[in-house]
């Protein structure tokens, strides 16, 4: 029965972490997705880094393959990373050419550390989310075929993280990377008045960030629809205002500049640049299209080093709309922010 | 013994029971009840939703429940899974095809009623319906439910999340097993690992849930990280693998569990929240983005410079010019022959020379900070984690002086925060220095980015007395 808690380290760890642990001194980037990690021990350890399917879900046949290959290369342990990619840690360094080629003809790609394109996040969007305004899964497949050179070299200047959630819910987190896709609903919560009883009206209208929400006699609401911002916390509270959204109602937004690390401009959210694109399944071509688009002028114009939000630091956001070409709109400046007046500029530092 | 339940008002599935004296002795059990009975639920049996109904008896009356759910034993065959019939899904082939990895072709190998995905796609709206978090008697968090608004495809399904171990190391045998649960359970559907950290078990028929979480536990892992509670933490792989940092990033999660496994999986508090800890400033688990709480490795002492590593490095065709640019703190100074030296004043400990150059390594006045706050959503949007404590020492193996603050910061959010506020949005509510003094930490300039430019401010009548000089 649950109350167990976690398994301890002792029980967790592969012997070659456990010989290691506290001990290493250095890593070095080998080669694209393999790190080699030294312990003052004396020891070396080689990690293989491998891109998992968009959304990290698998089925047992593939995870068993995955253990398969962790009895055989790495001592019958393997890893999930921050970001779903499996990492076999502790290979023989005589056998990574041999594991690169079994995973190559399963068809998982060998890359994704340092100057690359990281494994793709994301949430669960259509494959199981009533409050999914797009399909992160399906633009992360689209985008991770597009970009799969870029997975298994290291042409870009630093590090690209590519998020996606099919809501502002964000639990894809979108607004963490240096290029984030979040899903966004346009349209008015519905009000199914027979199932409003099974709700709690006064939570339902203290969720509402914008207090659009306002009772109308003793068991039912009205929403003032000009000041919704389909966000949609009301949906989530109570099932009689829920599924929100439509086919042309829902789309994607485009955010850039995520990022969690303290060097270079320190940690930042992503901000808007797209408001608003169609949801056009199954490849998303207007969103793949943006991407590229700004990955092609970060590639082009960034310092090394520099990740996406930096580099649009250094050469400011008319220069970024120059370079990429995307079309511009005033919903990228203002929106909902008690604060919105301070994405407005001040002084005249104009870089033209 | 008198007993309490509390049951679903419309078809009487029992979703907790209590003895009377456990409410009454067992502050945890007592907290959860109320919270339970005043929060609107999702029935895993019957899927409506609302206000629980309390039911009390005594005596042999209840002591052999009605059979359901929680009463079969892990012996019980799984229930079938509804057969899906085969039909053509043009939006997940397109999406099956190009070099990387495909989810659809995954999503083919197991149960997973394809149509829901397929036709969503084709529709541009999602088929799912309402969903939400439940509990089954015995296990208070873990369970999501989620039903469908196509019942002819599917009526719905439920998934149980897996707490990760620390260092998200999996042993193969161990892994296997996750594989059988999920093969004869679920739709052998596994998500690794959520956003979140935890494994998904996906799938499950609302009969399977009980044995299929008995399974689990006796494969050693344990579930929970759903509702009102701590999520499963999240910690960066630290000691097991990385050479930069500055505490024990698993050893504090796994003494984290120890000390807080009851508030991870007895949900009761205003929201969910998240904890994440990092060895260094790097922020590999993004907690300074991400985490309510946010526990991040620090030093105060200066990088540690091994001049004759450097040399060679730089000899070895290392960009010195580069990275003394990009020194946010514009800190970094080369010479040739007198080596590298670092302004102390101007310094901000980013990690990025450290990072970079080979002998360069973190200074040894070693602590964490903490920082609060951080979320992706709430009330009112995406916010980074705000700093709390600039520096505490984290000392093994309980890490008494960080959870003890760690709890008083979350007895105060517990006390004045409102219903689904997320500990960033009250912050934001009742402002940073009103929080500051509830949770009793010192001013320090390290607090702030800088002093406030707009002079209005609001003053108690007690704050007024003579400060003359005397
Ligand atoms: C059908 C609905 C939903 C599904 C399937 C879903 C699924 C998930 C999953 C799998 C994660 C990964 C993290 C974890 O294990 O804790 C996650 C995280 C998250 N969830 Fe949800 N979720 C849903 C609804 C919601 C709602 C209603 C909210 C907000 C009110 C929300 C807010 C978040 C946020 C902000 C994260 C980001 C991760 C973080 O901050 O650490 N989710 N969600
Ligand atoms: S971000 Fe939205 S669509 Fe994605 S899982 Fe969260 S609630 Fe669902
Ligand atoms: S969608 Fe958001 S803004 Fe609109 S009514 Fe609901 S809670 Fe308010
Ligand atoms: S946060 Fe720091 S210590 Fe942790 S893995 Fe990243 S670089 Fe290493
Ligand atoms: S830690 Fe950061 S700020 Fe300090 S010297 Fe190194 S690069 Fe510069």
């Amino acid at each position: 029965m649950p109350g167990i808690g976690v398994p301890t380290l002792e029980a967790s760890l592969p012997p070659i972490v456990k010989r290691n642990y506290g001990k290493w001194i250095t890593h070095e980037h080998v080669r694209p997705g393999v790190i080699k990690h030294d312990s003052e021990t004396g020891e070396a350890c080689y990690t293989v880094r491998v891109g998992m399917p968009p959304n990290a879900r698998v089925s047992t046949g593939t995870v068993r393959m995955f253990c398969d290959l962790s009895d055989e290369f790495s001592e019958g342990y393997f890893r999930i990373t921050q970001r779903n990619s499996i990492e076999f840690v502790g290979v023989p360094p005589a056998r990574i050419d041999e594991l690169i080629a079994v995973l190559a003809k399963a068809g998982y790609p060998v890359g994704g550390t340092n100057r690359s394109l990281h494994n793709t996040t994301c949430c669960t969007g259509y494959l199981h989310c009533h409050l999914a305004a797009s399909d992160p899964a399906a633009i992360m497949k689209s985008l991770s075929d597009m970009l799969i050179e870029d997975y298994k070299t290291e042409r870009f200047p630093a590090k690209l993280k590519i998020s996606g959630s099919g809501c502002i819910n964000n639990c894809g987190e979108g607004s963490c990377a240096d290029i984030g896709i979040v899903a966004i609903h346009r349209d008015l919560p519905p009000i199914h008045e027979e199932k409003l009883k099974g709700c709690e009206l006064p939570l339902v209208i203290s969720v509402c960030p914008t207090g659009a929400i306002k009772p109308k006699g003793p068991n039912m609401i009205e929403i003032d629809p000009k000041r919704c911002i389909h966000c949609p916390a009301c949906s989530v509270a109570c099932a009689a205002m829920a599924p929100i959204g439509s086919a042309n109602g829902d789309g994607v937004a485009i955010v850039v500049g995520g990022k969690a690390a303290n060097t270079g401009d320190g940690p930042a959210m992503a901000k808007v640049v797209v408001p608003y694109l169609p949801n056009n399944p199954p490849r998303w071509p207007e969103v793949t299209d943006v991407v590229k688009k700004i990955i092609d002028a970060w590639v082009a114009g960034a310092r090394k080093d520099e990740r996406v939000g930096e580099w649009i630091n250094r050469i400011g956001w008319p220069k970024f709309y120059q370079r990429t070409g995307l079309p511009l709109s005033f919903k990228v400046m203002d929106g909902y922010d008690a604060r919105a007046l301070e994405l407005a500029k001040t002084g005249v530092r104009f870089q033209w | 013994m008198e007993k309490v339940k509390l049951c679903c008002a419309k078809c009487g599935f029992t979703i907790e029971e209590y003895t009377a004296d456990e409410l009454a002795t067992v502050p945890r059990k007592a907290k959860r009840y109320k919270y339970l009975l005043n929060k609107s639920s999702i029935c895993p049996s019957c899927l409506a939703s609302g206000r629980l109904k309390e039911s009390r008896s005594t005596g042999e009356a209840v002591a052999a429940p009605a059979p359901q759910v929680g009463a079969k034993s892990s012996t019980t065959a799984p229930v079938a899974h509804e057969e899906h019939a085969a039909a053509a899904t043009p939006m997940m082939d397109a999406l099956a095809k190009g070099p990387w990895p495909s989810h659809t072709a995954e999503l083919k190998k197991t149960r997973y009623p394809v149509q829901m995905y397929e036709e969503a796609l084709q529709k541009r709206t999602t088929q799912w319906g309402y969903g939400g978090y439940v509990s089954l008697p015995g296990v208070a968090t873990g369970v999501l439910v989620r039903a469908s608004a196509r019942p002819e495809i599917t009526k719905g399904s439920n998934f149980v999340r897996i707490m990760d171990p620390c260092g998200n190391f999996f042993k193969a045998d161990a892994m296997r097993g996750l594989c059988d649960i999920a093969d004869k359970y679920a739709y052998g559907l596994l998500h690794l690992l959520s956003t979140g950290g935890d494994l998904e078990m996906l799938g499950i028929p609302t009969e399977n849930l009980k044995p299929a979480v008995e399974e689990i536990t006796k494969l050693g892992f344990d579930v929970g990280s759903t509702g009102d509670d701590y999520r499963t933490s999240e910690e960066c792989i630290g000691p097991a693998k990385c050479d930069l940092t500055l505490y024990d990033t698993l050893g504090f999660r796994y003494a984290w569990y120890q000390r807080f496994l009851d508030d991870v999986q007895y949900p009761r508090f205003p929201h969910k929240i998240k904890c994440k800890f990092a060895g260094c400033p790097n922020d590999c688990v993004r907690g300074g983005q991400k985490a309510d709480i946010f526990v991040c490795g620090v030093f105060r002492d200066l990088p540690k410079i091994d001049q004759a590593k450097v040399a060679s490095w730089v000899k070895g065709g290392g960009d010195i010019t580069l990275i003394c640019t990009r020194c946010p703190g514009g800190s970094l100074q080369w010479d040739a022959k007198k080596g590298l030296s670092i302004d102390g004043d101007s310094c901000m400990r980013c990690m990025y020379c450290i990072n970079k150059i080979s002998g360069m390594r973190p200074g040894d006045d070693r602590g964490v900070a903490i920082l609060v706050g951080g979320k992706m959503r709430g009330k009112y949007g995406p916010m980074l984690a705000k700093v709390l404590v600039p520096f505490i020492k984290a000392v093994p193996p309980d890490y008494k002086e960080v959870f003890d603050f760690i709890e008083r910061l979350t007895e105060v959010y517990d006390e004045h925060a409102r219903k689904k506020e997320r500990l960033g949005d009250f912050l934001l509510r009742i402002g940073i220095n009103e929080f500051f003094q509830l949770v009793g930490v010192e001013p320090s300039p390290l607090l702030f980015a800088q002093p406030r430019t707009n002079l209005f401010y609001h003053w108690e009548p007690s704050e007024i007395r003579d400060e003359r000089q005397k």
